[in-house]
């Protein structure tokens, strides 16, 4: 055996892979989208496992409390408020110098997504809302490159992996991005670590069929797992492809891709704050989003709007009826779209 | 006629059971079951519009009729990682 694969020698003796599937998982190359809690296990796994080329792209800075379930990171990233793609690939250079990492930050949207996806064999899907999992969809679409969505919150999760015009897509499988504020989010209903490193590996296994030849073995399933009641359920997307008629997939509509949808930010100036938009009008049930936020921070509500302030915070959002809100505490348009998703939904 | 149908994730926190009864007159496709859903367990219209429902373990679109002796199960979209 060739002395860079002996490494892999354990990898290299589960028959499906071998030598032959091990050369060809050095020869992949593969974008992850968001490097958070997911993105860090399948970051790690894929550089372990011996992925050629890891292009990793996130917007986030380490946080201290990423540290519970985020596997690459510790407490002096935090200190440093290290941008999550460094810290990442400092510890990932270190673990296998085989791999060639490309760490970006970056907010990613419809007008840099098709340059990050450019070259690459697969997408896996790091993030944490629905949509920028849309415009990871468009992307694949237009792009034909497959991609690996995984879902998780609580104790429970899913995934399931597009073959782009040949399976079902998301768009198949649910017509929009669930409304604002109807989604929980890991920073109100919370995460246990093992539903992420559990969802994570899933989609690595996905990953390593695919990359080293064994795609035609993924079935056109959504797989849904609760760790805390012990739950494992497949069902079925055989058929949607052609039962769903697809805007995206069947009539090649690109709604995330083209810009039309995915939600405004405007930095207001002088102000340290920005505002985000969703970019079709909503209403809010702000009753019910209080409720969730409870949890979270300090909620003061009047008939129009919610004041949110995080627990032992500056940052304060203010959040309207249609689904506008008001991110004070920062000038980063990107900052404020990710509290945006992470407090108010997709 | 009576229908069973499992709850799963966020749509057995909401509903607070594993699996709930829905009573349905009339036409029985996934749409009816939606509408009947919604009003016979308030608690799940915040997932509603979205909610993923397999019948005997495949995906099911609004116009699909279902058979009485069917199994139905619920998964609302998960969004965070």
């Amino acid at each position: 055996m060739n002395d860079d694969l002996k490494r892999y020698s354990r990898q290299i003796l589960f028959a499906p892979i071998g030598e032959a599937g091990q050369e060809r998982l050095r020869a992949s190359r593969v974008l992850l989208c968001g490097c958070g809690a997911l993105g860090t296990v399948i970051a790690e796994t894929l550089t372990r496992a011996g992925v050629g080329h890891l292009r990793i792209v996130d917007r986030d800075f380490v946080d201290l409390s990423n540290l519970q379930r985020q596997v690459l990171f510790d407490e002096l990233d935090v200190e440093e408020r290290l941008p999550k793609v460094i810290a990442a690939s400092q510890k990932l250079k270190a673990i296998n110098h085989q791999v060639t990492l490309e760490p970006i930050v970056a907010d990613i949207d419809h007008t840099n997504i098709l340059e990050f996806a450019r070259g690459v064999d697969l997408i896996l899907d790091g993030t944490d809302n629905f949509e920028i999992r849309f415009l990871i969809n468009d992307a694949s679409l237009e792009t034909g490159i497959p991609w690996i969505y995984a879902g998780c919150l609580g104790s429970h999760g899913q995934f399931m992996t597009i073959f782009p015009n040949q399976s079902a897509c998301l768009r198949c499988l649910m017509d929009q991005v669930p409304d604002p504020g109807t989604t929980q989010t890991c920073d109100t209903a919370g995460i246990l670590g093992p539903t992420v490193s559990i969802l994570a590996s899933f989609q690595c296994v996905e990953a390593l069929k695919i990359l080293t030849g064994h795609a035609d073995e993924i079935e056109p399933m959504l797989t849904i797992i609760d760790i805390w009641q012990t739950t494992f359920r497949r069902m079925s997307l055989a058929d949607l492809r052609d039962r769903a008629d697809c805007p995206a997939c069947q009539h090649g509509e690109r709604l995330w891709l083209s810009g039309r949808a995915g939600s405004q930010t405007t930095v207001l100036c002088g102000r340290n704050a920005v505002q985000v938009s969703p970019s079709e009008r909503k209403t809010l049930d702000l009753d019910q989003l209080a409720e969730r936020l409870a949890t979270a921070g300090e909620i003061q509500a009047n008939p129009f709007l919610l004041r949110f302030r995080l627990t032992n915070s500056e940052t304060e959002l203010t959040i309207f009826r249609d689904g506008r809100a008001i991110v004070q505490g920062t000038d980063d348009a990107a900052v404020a779209k990710g509290l945006y998703a992470r407090y108010v939904g997709n | 006629m009576d229908f069973q149908v499992k709850m799963f994730a966020r749509a057995r926190d909401l509903a607070d059971a594993d699996s709930v009864t829905v009573a349905l007159s009339g036409s029985c496709t996934i749409a009816d079951l939606r509408r009947a859903l919604s009003e016979q367990y308030p608690a799940l219209q915040p997932v509603m519009t979205n909610l993923l429902i397999a019948v005997d373990n495949q995906y099911a679109t609004d116009e699909m009729p279902i058979a009485p002796q069917a199994e139905i199960a619920c998964f609302p979209p998960v969004s965070g990682g």
